[in-house]
């Protein structure tokens, strides 16, 4: 990142390739459609670009990032909210096409549907992106403690859908 | 079913692969390279919270230069320490979640309504221990008088901690305002208190407080319009 604030394209090029594909999903989870996750994949580096100069060499990069792709991503929602009708969303969820076409793997979106936008915001930035709960906790302007509380909770809601899912699964005779 | 099953689902779905089109990933490299230049760093938050400390000071003490510091004059010494160091204490600690406020990913130690709390509290336990005489002549009349002079004061500490702050970038624009407001009342405050000399308790109580939380309104506002307006350019740009 140093390098990248010193105006090294190659620097900046491995940034991108590096950061883009967590960054893709954490916007894949709440866009629906694959080309709105595309845009805002491209309005959060060029956010990331606009204020690269904020970020202060030695200190974890990934809360950095996240801040401002959260905030790529309520500025999407709140669009989103103002723009179209329930109704619409929904007509748009059957055009998601599953990505690993064939994979016998749930969908990390799938097992994350049941839980709420800031549960599945935090739950993505521990899994996908690595980070520790003190990065998230910075990302998401919130405490540690706050942060535990919102996994917690995730926890039960997704140990509630999963027992749901074996469940019916048993009742079907499906193998996992 | 266990936390670690659950681990094992999450790891196993984060496994799934999700490719990425390498013409995205050039598209977006090729975007940000004609503006591709070296950048300085942002100043430690230590000194941005100094230079800020600077503004709410000079702003308060040259408000009062240009009305009169007759309320210092006429204030004990213990009051005065206690009032004026309770004060830089506020404003400290407000300067300092000011300066993170502008910058992402950093650490906030208090919530914007804890802060808001906090500083409300602190003054009014400061001023409810020093001031003691309970009339309320002229208690409206006066007291907006106060308020609107408290809020004149803040409004160019809140323009100059804006500049101080500009290479800054601010991810919440409504929070960054409610706290840069809050800090920017604390210059109103100080300024009331070098120059008011009206003593009655109620009087500093209600009014000289209310500068606090109607200033941090007045930038959330102001942030809330400046963000509504940025996302307006943005989405006409992007049209």
């Amino acid at each position: 990142m140093a390098r990248y604030q010193a105006g090294d394209f190659a620097a900046a090029r491995s940034l991108i390739e590096r950061i883009s594909p967590p960054l893709h999903r954490f916007f894949d989870a709440q866009s629906v459609s694959r080309t709105d996750a595309d845009d805002l994949l491209q309005d959060a580096w060029l956010r990331i670009h606009r204020a690269r100069h904020t970020y202060r060499p030695g200190k974890p990069l990934l809360p950095w990032i996240y801040a401002i792709a959260r905030c790529v991503r309520v500025d999407h929602y709140r669009r989103q909210v103002r723009i179209s009708t329930r109704e619409q969303r929904l007509e748009g969820l059957s055009e998601v096409v599953p990505d690993a076409e064939g994979s016998q793997a749930p969908d990390l979106d799938e097992l994350l549907a049941p839980l709420s936008e800031s549960q599945r915001e935090v739950l993505e930035m521990l899994k996908v992106a690595g980070m520790s709960l003190e990065e998230v906790a910075l990302a998401t302007s919130c405490s540690v403690g706050s942060v535990k509380q919102k996994v917690h909770r995730a926890y039960e809601k997704l140990r509630q859908t999963m027992s749901v899912m074996d469940l019916k699964k048993g009742q079907t005779g499906v193998v996992p | 079913m266990r936390d670690a099953e659950i681990d094992a689902a999450l790891a196993e779905a984060v496994r799934v692969p999700r490719e990425l089109p390498p013409e995205l990933l050039e598209r977006i490299a090729d975007s940000i390279k004609p503006s591709l230049q070296p950048v300085r760093p942002l100043p430690a938050t230590s000194l941005l919270t100094a230079g800020l400390v600077v503004i709410v000071a000079a702003v308060a003490l040259l408000g009062a230069a240009r009305a009169g510091f007759q309320g210092v004059a006429a204030l004990g010494l213990p009051a005065r320490v206690l009032i004026f160091g309770s004060l830089t204490i506020l404003g400290w600690i407000t300067a300092g979640e000011a300066a993170q406020e502008w910058i992402p990913g950093s650490s906030r130690r208090i919530s914007q309504a804890g802060l808001c709390t906090i500083l409300s509290v602190a003054l009014l336990a400061v001023f409810g221990s020093v001031f003691h005489d309970y009339r309320t002549d002229h208690f409206a009349s006066a007291g907006l008088t106060c308020l609107f002079t408290g809020l004149v004061h803040a409004a160019p500490a809140a323009l100059l901690a804006f500049w101080l702050l500009r290479r800054g970038w601010a991810v919440n624009p409504v929070s960054a305002g409610f706290v840069t407001g809050l800090l920017a009342a604390l210059a109103g405050v100080s300024m009331l208190e070098l120059h008011c000399s009206n003593f009655q308790a109620l009087h500093v109580l209600v009014w000289h407080t209310l500068v606090v939380p109607v200033s941090g309104a007045i930038g959330a506002i102001l942030g809330w319009a400046v963000s509504k307006h940025a996302s307006r350019t943005t989405r006409s740009a992007a049209a």
